[in-house]
């Protein structure tokens, strides 16, 4: 009896292919930021069609990937048996990235329902139901089939991402097909847009929070070869953070047409979720406490510390965004978009990196090619997030403080021109940091693609079957 | 609504405290480490798998 990990191998090889697709894409519409004709007139290139390539390639092609992946791999282990299903398993695999290819070019070719996260259109909207269903049947049935009694709280993330994905997915994609190519929400008005954002906030939280925590803790004590530091912790963040997310989406309309009670909730469960997300950052590196000799040697370990602190910024800045006054100033500039990326690069795509170089050597049998070119890369990756962060920072606080100028007689001090002129500088120095992010990926995908070609096969089993009897006496 | 809303809060609240006071006072010190320790003990001898192909 073997773990089944030829499937984690291809999911996490597409996860790094869709990180370079998403992230040039990315990269080019910094481009077109400054130079707006880099479109050449033609539609497929155009900020609209671009953006959502970009952001559906770096969150379904490599966020998902990595998910899947790292959700297959450590659910057999945590269980101590293979992957229930492996078939269905390789389906899902395939599956999504067909999924994701097809649509990333429905995307460039102008289908879109026009829902941010969910642009695309109802024939993928129901391949992505049905892919997910599948994941979601493979992951829990190698639940029920552990050799473990607890369920490590990894799998705990992951199950919150499988189920609450579909609900999200399957709600916020209920319309009413016309074409092919077009489809109308079954919402309408305020409603359509409480549905949108209580997905879209959702995706975000269960997603690209929850799920790359149940990344965080298998993989960090497996790097750090240590406990997770207060277990008890990591299961009471989990259920106040499960319960609390889903109330949040509503800070996204703030003096919007919904409901005032609608948006002072979705103000006050976001605040209510600073401590669930800092319990699991002070569990994160109080774990780390007492390895920090690691930090110097091991390039992995590194990028999962660095993604910890991002995350205890992110999750700072996204609760005091949603108070009202302060989204009286941030809301619709460019500090939105500095919080997301502090969120996407500083978290999300960090801690993958980090589990990568952990994981793929693991996976091929192989030492790291190059420990130095990692070292590169993490400090490549911490310049361009930085430097991102701190230019949407500065363009999103002065957008933001210039709309709201008045002048004595009440009239606005500045036009949306003159605004949007002032932002050339900042928009150059995102260039800058998007392309220094970029090209460390870009020595992350080489450095691990050599890895690859030096490995051999291998094949881990499970624990023996007297330490397996030793973890089924556990109760938690 | 409102108050819809504030007593669903409130069972919310109610979970979560029973959860914290199960968690700390009902498990036992030793299952909770073993439960830690499931990603430190998972994985058996790495066999080279090339001679099986």
């Amino acid at each position: 009896m073997r773990y089944h990990d030829p499937v984690v191998r291809v999911l996490v090889f597409c996860s790094v292919i869709w990180a370079l697709v998403g992230m040039a894409a990315g990269v080019y519409l910094a481009a077109e930021l400054v130079w707006p004709t880099l479109d050449f007139g033609w539609p497929a290139l155009s900020y609209g069609r671009l953006r959502a390539l970009h952001t559906n390639a770096v969150i379904f092609g490599f966020g998902v990937s990595a998910l899947m992946g790292t959700a297959f791999y450590s659910v057999q282990r945590t269980c101590h048996v293979p992957l229930a299903l492996p078939r269905l398993a390789w389906f899902c695999a395939v599956a999504w990235q067909l999924g994701v290819a097809a649509g990333g070019a429905s995307l460039l070719a102008g289908w879109t329902g026009g829902k941010e996260y969910a642009e695309l259109e109802w024939p993928f909207d129901i391949a992505i139901a049905i892919v997910w269903v599948s994941f979601g049947v493979v992951f829990f049935l190698t639940i029920a089939r552990r050799a473990v009694r607890p369920i490590y709280v990894s799998n705990w993330f992951y199950g919150a991402l499988i189920i609450v994905i579909a609900m999200l997915h399957i709600v916020n994609s209920l319309a009413v097909p016309v074409t092919l190519s077009k489809s109308y929400s079954l919402f309408a008005g305020a409603q359509d847009a409480i549905v949108q954002w209580w997905y879209g906030h959702n995706a975000v939280g269960f997603l690209l929070t929850g799920g790359f925590l149940g990344m965080l803790y298998y993989f960090l004590p497996k790097q750090a070869d240590r406990p997770i530091w207060s277990y008890r912790l990591s299961i009471l963040a989990f259920w106040a953070f499960t319960y609390s997310y889903i109330w949040a989406g509503p800070h996204h309309l703030h003096y919007s047409a919904i409901p005032e009670w609608v948006q002072s909730l979705g103000m006050v469960m976001s605040l209510v979720l600073l401590a669930p997300s800092w319990a699991t950052m002070v569990n994160g590196v109080m774990t780390v406490a007492g390895a920090w000799q690691k930090l110097k040697t091991d390039p992995a370990l590194k990028f999962i510390v660095l993604s910890l602190a991002f995350y205890g910024l992110a999750t700072f800045e996204g609760p005091m965004m949603s108070i009202r006054s302060v989204n009286v100033v941030s809301h619709f500039t460019d500090w939105t978009i500095g919080h997301v990326h502090s969120g996407a690069l500083g978290w999300n795509a960090m801690i993958t990196f980090g589990t990568f170089y952990f994981l793929v050597p693991r996976l091929v049998g192989a030492p790291l090619r190059s420990v130095r070119l990692a070292n590169i890369h993490f400090w490549l990756a911490l310049a361009g997030t930085m430097l991102y962060v701190l230019a949407m920072w500065g363009a999103g606080v002065s957008q933001g403080l210039l709309w709201l100028a008045l002048d004595d007689i009440g009239e606005l001090s500045f036009s949306f021109k003159d605004i949007m002129a002032s932002m050339a500088p900042y928009y150059a120095l995102r260039l800058v940091a998007g392309l220094l992010f970029f090209a460390g990926a870009v020595l992350m995908a080489a450095n691990l693609w050599w890895t690859v070609r030096g490995r051999r096969t291998v094949a881990v089993a499970p624990p023996s079957v007297a330490d397996a009897a030793s973890a089924m006496r556990g109760d938690a | 609504m409102t108050w819809f809303v504030f007593a669903g809060d409130m069972l919310v609240m109610l979970f979560i405290t029973v959860l914290a006071v199960w968690l700390f006072w009902r498990s036992s010190d030793e299952a909770i480490a073993a439960a830690a320790r499931i990603p430190l003990e998972d994985e058996g001898e790495a066999q080279d798998d090339d001679a099986s192909r």
